[in-house]
């Protein structure tokens, strides 16, 4: 479908602007799909291997915290982690990737390492708790670290689902339309051209009928 | 002169533990399909009026506390004082206390996980003395350890101090009964918590300055001396070897060493407690099967929430049995 122009030269001319810009505009972001594409592949592989370690990690934990709150009161476990040993503190922080602009997470302040973890005390609660706080405590780094991966790729899935949007419009839209456009306004200047043409020819027979007449 | 103080609540006592849960129904529990299922077996016991206004097995909670709450009432209504069984409540005194504490400092205030009715400090005693931070109207053991929490506020520390402040108490009120069934069993006790302590804080890598103050002062065995050993665990069997608890410590640690995980040892633990309290079942007249009872009813509770935590984690039924304890009757 063509959009509708005066078939003018000066329009004519507009257009053909128009479609350049378009041309260059869709391989600019032809190439800015492909390099999201391939940092998106890699971060979706980084975001998957840390996913499993921290699973794999919250699994055995949360084997250990059922073990441990099946042999402690609900009341004496709760006592047990109601307050937090140490306080973590986070920096966050955006970081630029193709003007996807993606969080940093930094932990600033932590206790530290080998602190403790267990903030109670040992006669009234089992053994199990402290495997399942210590794992616990070990994976938050990583655990931050996903948080940080997941954010940043559905980040980049939404910049790369837009970008892709606009490349297919340019692509199956916008060009072709200039192009049917360009070709309507062109096959009209021509056809404007050749009736002239005839009409002259046409004025000068005439002319020269009544000259021989 | 025989201590017919305790004739009339024995004869209760002794129709009261008829209706203990006993291996047979425990083993239905343990073999039932699903938690409702198994919670459904309890209502041919004691528990049967807490289960009425339950909505669903996942509060099976409520009815343990609600027993919990039940038993402790029960027993101090028909003794002739209630020192005995106020004994055994502090401990929810202490719990309240943690909990008022920490909450304090938090600046939150978590009084779900308040244990109500059953201590012997109403709780708004607790609270006011919380707020006010002036302990004078709590007893002074309990008083002194509140205040040395807030002198060098740690959570854990929190936990430690009052345990032991707690497990003195055992001890001094252990005493005054002059009864030789309870003394030790606060001793075995204390003795079985530190070793399970000891290798905890080992497996922590803790200071031995602080294992001595996490250590229970209760007991009869002094750990403090293993710290510094090379191969804490060895010495700990062969330090233990000779006493009483050298079976459950050389298992305990076989399976610790196995598994890394202290299960086998909470188990072996509370059967030998168990077996002690057995003793009181040839008690004619005294405390001690009033004592024996609360403390199986506590163990009863205590195997039915690994039984419903299994079920309702759908662990399989040879992990659960591996945790359950003896039964008393």
């Amino acid at each position: 479908m063509e959009i509708r122009v005066n078939p003018t030269r000066m329009e004519y001319n507009r257009l053909k602007g128009r479609l350049k810009m378009a041309e260059r505009g869709h391989k600019l972001l032809k190439d800015k799909r492909d390099e999201l594409m391939r940092r998106f592949l890699e971060l979706v592989k980084e975001n998957k291997r840390v996913r499993e370690e921290v699973e794999a990690q919250l699994k055995s934990s949360f084997a250990n915290f059922l073990l441990a709150s099946a042999v402690m009161s609900r009341e004496a476990m709760e006592e047990a982690l109601m307050y937090p040993p140490a306080p973590v503190e986070l920096a966050v922080e955006t970081i630029n990737i193709m003007s996807v602009r993606a969080p940093e997470i930094k932990i600033v302040q932590k206790q530290e390492a080998g602190g403790n973890v267990t903030p109670y005390g040992f006669a009234t609660t089992s053994g199990e708790l402290d495997t399942s706080i210590a794992t616990l405590a070990n994976i938050l780094p990583q655990l931050i670290r996903l948080a940080k991966l997941e954010k940043t790729v559905s980040l980049l899935a939404d910049e790369i689902d837009k970008t892709r949007r606009r490349v297919n419009a340019l692509e199956h839209i916008m060009i072709p339309q200039l192009q049917e456009t360009i070709r309507y306004i062109r096959m009209k200047l021509d056809e404007n051209e050749r009736s002239a043409l005839t009409r002259l020819m046409k004025v000068k027979d005439i002319v020269r009928k009544e000259e021989t007449a | 002169m025989l201590d017919t103080k305790y004739a009339y609540a024995l004869g209760r006592i002794r129709v009261l533990e008829t209706r203990l849960l006993d291996a047979g129904k425990i083993d239905r529990m343990v073999e039932a399909k699903t938690a409702a299922e198994a919670l459904k077996i309890l209502s041919e016991s004691e528990y049967a009026p807490h289960l009425a206004n339950l909505e669903n097995e996942n509060q099976f909670e409520q009815v343990l506390a609600a027993e919990r709450s039940r038993i402790y009432k029960l027993l101090r209504s028909m003794l002739p004082e209630t020192g005995l069984v106020d004994m055994f409540a502090r401990q929810f005194d202490y719990h309240n206390l943690k909990v008022l504490l920490k909450a304090q400092k938090l600046g939150e205030k978590h009084y779900e996980l308040l244990v109500p009715d059953v201590g012997n400090i109403p709780l708004d005693e607790l609270l006011l003395a919380v707020k006010s931070g002036d302990f004078q109207s709590l007893p002074p053991r309990m008083r002194r350890a509140a205040e040395s929490c807030l002198a060098d506020f740690h959570p854990q520390l929190v936990d430690i101090r009052l345990d032991v402040a707690l497990y003195k108490d055992y001890a001094a009120l252990a005493k005054k009964y002059r009864s030789r069934f309870l003394r030790e069993y606060f001793t075995y006790l204390a003795d079985l918590i530190n070793i399970k302590t000891f290798i905890r804080i080992m497996r922590l890598k803790h200071s031995a300055d602080f294992l001595a103050e996490a250590l229970l002062p209760a007991g009869e065995l002094d750990l403090t001396v293993l710290s510094d050993s090379s191969e804490p665990l060895a010495a700990l069997t062969e330090h233990l070897a000779k006493s009483r608890y050298a079976r459950i410590v050389q298992e305990g640690v076989k399976h610790y060493r196995e598994t890394g995980t202290l299960t086998r040892y909470e188990k072996l633990a509370d059967n030998f407690l168990l077996q002690h309290l057995k003793q009181a079942k040839y008690v004619v007249l005294g405390p001690e099967p009033v004592i024996a009872y609360l403390l199986a009813k506590e163990n009863e509770i205590k195997i039915i929430r690994i039984i419903m935590v299994g079920k309702i984690n759908r662990l399989p039924t040879e992990e659960i049995r591996e945790r359950l304890r003896d039964v008393y009757v």
